[in-house]
């Protein structure tokens, strides 16, 4: 491998499980390029932070190998592996100002005050914090706290950027204003990244790839276009987005038989009698008013929520129901489940 | 507003005592009546005088300060080795141990200490030494409580794995991280040790030898005397117990500044 296709991280068939039980992950084999960020999502549990944590160094793989440009740095210390670390409830020493704080991995590598001084100010300017420099955590906001534990974790040139769960400790409107201020300063810091959350949107919006874990294991890998577009079993297509999920029968090459009525489909090259199961969006679902059509169903509200820009209503359409997502304000009296929105899953 | 009455009624029935002491203390004659007539400061200087509440007096200081200084070397490695035990069970094991002598009487333990050390081979009895062993025995537990609830209260765990993935060392995260975060607890588990200390008397009426009685021992004779004496006496004990716990408290914080900043 040549140093420009070298993953800055990569964990090759690592597993780790904590003494005496079950918990921990299983075969996780995963790379991250200079400069990506990857967002490691899944329920709590499933083994987010041991992942985080093998990388910084605080366990170590029971078997498998951890790699930081190429060098094997599994059996390294977390000092020695250099990883910059933001903690979920961001970690700051508390008897420390801000500029202290940011300043303390240079004074424990001996680092001279001069260049101290303006490192810790060039890396405050990056987070916009110049001002509150004097200032002791407690006197700061939660997102505030944020942009402090980021600058104290890129100040000495990690080699790479982990960060567990950083926005969950935030008010929603916060949250979304660091999201952006996270992938700012990560663009900027061109540094290989992997940050943990159980927080689907975060992924979406955040990474450049997304790994989805589900019980210490690789549930699926890919751009978050492909996870949301391409599921490959029913875990991942409801762990991220919403998803109407049909029992099918098969009838032909293009149809099969649901709950809520006949379907026809793209071709799912199955026998006719198999069984299998179909994927739909919910906003992948038109409300439409003629009574007639390919995939036209008669569609009676059960339940009808208001979000001011979409409307999620729950329809019972044949023997089965559907959740549609619709910016439309008409009564709904009828569905038309388009062909290209219809998936084909593997069972979970 | 019962609220504020009973708060007002325990205050009252604290601070009265105090009070009677104090007023005691400065009265001349004091025998059937509500107050003593006629003030005076002699009880005092009688205090000052007497050369048994002298000695008292020094030994009680030595042995806060002995007591003081073991509970800092003893009870910081303490908690921090029980914080950073992984094993639950470990842990809730040491707890129960190191309350132990909270729930003993600390005559049980001045019997321990008369059986063992009046021998041939350990004749220690007496010796300021073995005062201050005991008193640090009685102490320390609350000197751990105070420092190890600070530690979980700090999540000091997580602290300490931001300093190492920062690149500090074992011995870096002590002195920059534990120490100082956890100045304002260990300030106040010396408080409540030297107060502790200088207050003693079950555990040290019986262990103290003659040359080395501790302040509250001595005190004790005091009552058998004139009421203005024993009142002088109680109150240079109160006085005493203020100074210690404050003093113990600002001059180990001031160590502890002092250690973190040379590091």
């Amino acid at each position: 491998m040549t140093s420009l296709t070298m993953p800055a991280v990569a964990l090759e068939r690592v597993s780790y499980h904590y003494p005496g039980t079950q918990a921990g992950v299983t075969d996780i084999t995963l790379a991250i390029a200079p400069g990506e960020l990857v967002v490691c999502l899944g329920p709590s549990g499933c083994g987010k932070t041991t992942l985080l944590r093998l990388i910084a160094g605080f366990v170590k793989p029971d078997s498998g190998l951890i790699r930081f440009n190429g060098e094997d740095v599994s059996r390294l210390s977390t000092r020695a592996r250099k990883c910059g670390v933001v903690f979920q409830a961001y970690a700051l020493f508390p008897h420390m100002r801000v500029w202290e704080n940011v300043a303390y991995p240079l004074r424990v590598r001996g680092v001279e005050p001069a260049e101290r001084r303006w490192r810790v100010s060039d890396m405050l300017k990056l987070v916009d914090l110049t001002e509150l420099a004097d200032r002791l955590p407690t006197q700061l906001s939660g997102g505030q706290q944020q942009r402090v534990a980021l600058a104290r974790a890129l100040v000495f040139d990690p080699r790479a950027l982990l960060l567990d769960e950083p926005l969950s400790a935030l008010d929603a409107a916060t949250r979304a204003a660091m999201r952006d201020e996270i992938r700012r300063i990560q663009r900027a810091q061109n540094i290989a990244t992997l940050l943990i959350t159980h927080d689907q949107d975060e992924a979406l919006s955040l990474a450049d790839r997304i790994v989805l874990l589900r019980e210490g294991r690789l549930a699926q890998t890919g751009s978050p276009r492909e996870l949301y577009d391409g599921p490959k079993n029913e875990f991942v297509a409801g762990f991220i987005g919403r998803a109407n999920l049909l029992d099918a029968k098969v009838i032909d090459a293009q149809t099969v038989d649901t709950p809520i009525g006949r379907l026809r489909t793209p071709p799912h090259g199955r026998v006719a009698g198999s069984a299998l199961r179909v994927m739909v969006r919910p906003e992948r679902i038109e409300v439409v008013s003629a009574a007639k059509g390919e995939n036209v169903f008669a569609a009676q509200v059960l339940r009808d929520r208001f979000f001011g820009a979409t409307r999620q209503v729950e329809v019972a359409a044949g023997n089965g129901r559907l959740e549609i997502e619709t910016a439309m304000r008409d009564d709904v009296a009828n569905v038309r489940v388009p062909r290209d929105a219809i998936q084909f899953l593997n069972a979970p | 507003m019962f609220l504020r009455w009973v708060t007002a009624a325990y205050l009252v029935y604290l601070v009265v005592p105090i009070a009677l002491l104090l007023v005691g203390s400065f009265g001349e004659l004091w025998l059937n009546t509500l107050l003593p007539t006629g003030s005076t400061t002699q009880w005092y200087v009688d205090v000052a005088k007497d050369p048994s509440f002298r000695r008292a007096f020094v030994a009680s200081l030595a042995v806060v300060a002995i007591t003081c200084t073991a509970c800092v070397l003893i009870g910081l490695p303490l908690a921090y080795a029980l914080f950073q035990t992984e094993s639950r069970r470990l842990r809730a094991l040491v707890r129960v141990l190191y309350q132990l002598p909270v729930a003993l009487p600390p005559l049980v333990l001045a019997f321990g200490f008369i059986l063992v050390f009046s021998s041939d081979t350990l004749p220690w009895l007496g010796s300021i030494w073995l005062l201050a062993a005991g008193h640090i025995v009685l102490t320390l537990p609350y000197f751990l409580q105070a420092v190890v609830a600070d530690m979980q209260r700090l999540g000091l765990r997580v602290l300490e794995d931001a300093a190492e993935s920062l690149g500090s060392s074992g011995r870096q995260r002590f002195m920059h991280i534990v120490l100082p975060a956890l100045r304002h607890s260990i300030l106040a588990g010396l408080i409540i040790v030297a107060a502790l200390s200088i207050g003693e008397f079950q555990f040290s009426n019986l262990v103290a030898g003659f040359l080395n009685r501790t302040y509250p021992v001595v005190l004790l004779q005091a009552f058998y005397g004139a009421t203005g004496f024993a009142c002088a006496a109680t109150v240079i004990l109160l006085t005493l117990a203020l100074v210690a716990a404050v003093g113990g408290a600002l001059a180990a914080g001031g160590a502890t500044r002092m250690k973190a900043a040379a590091a």
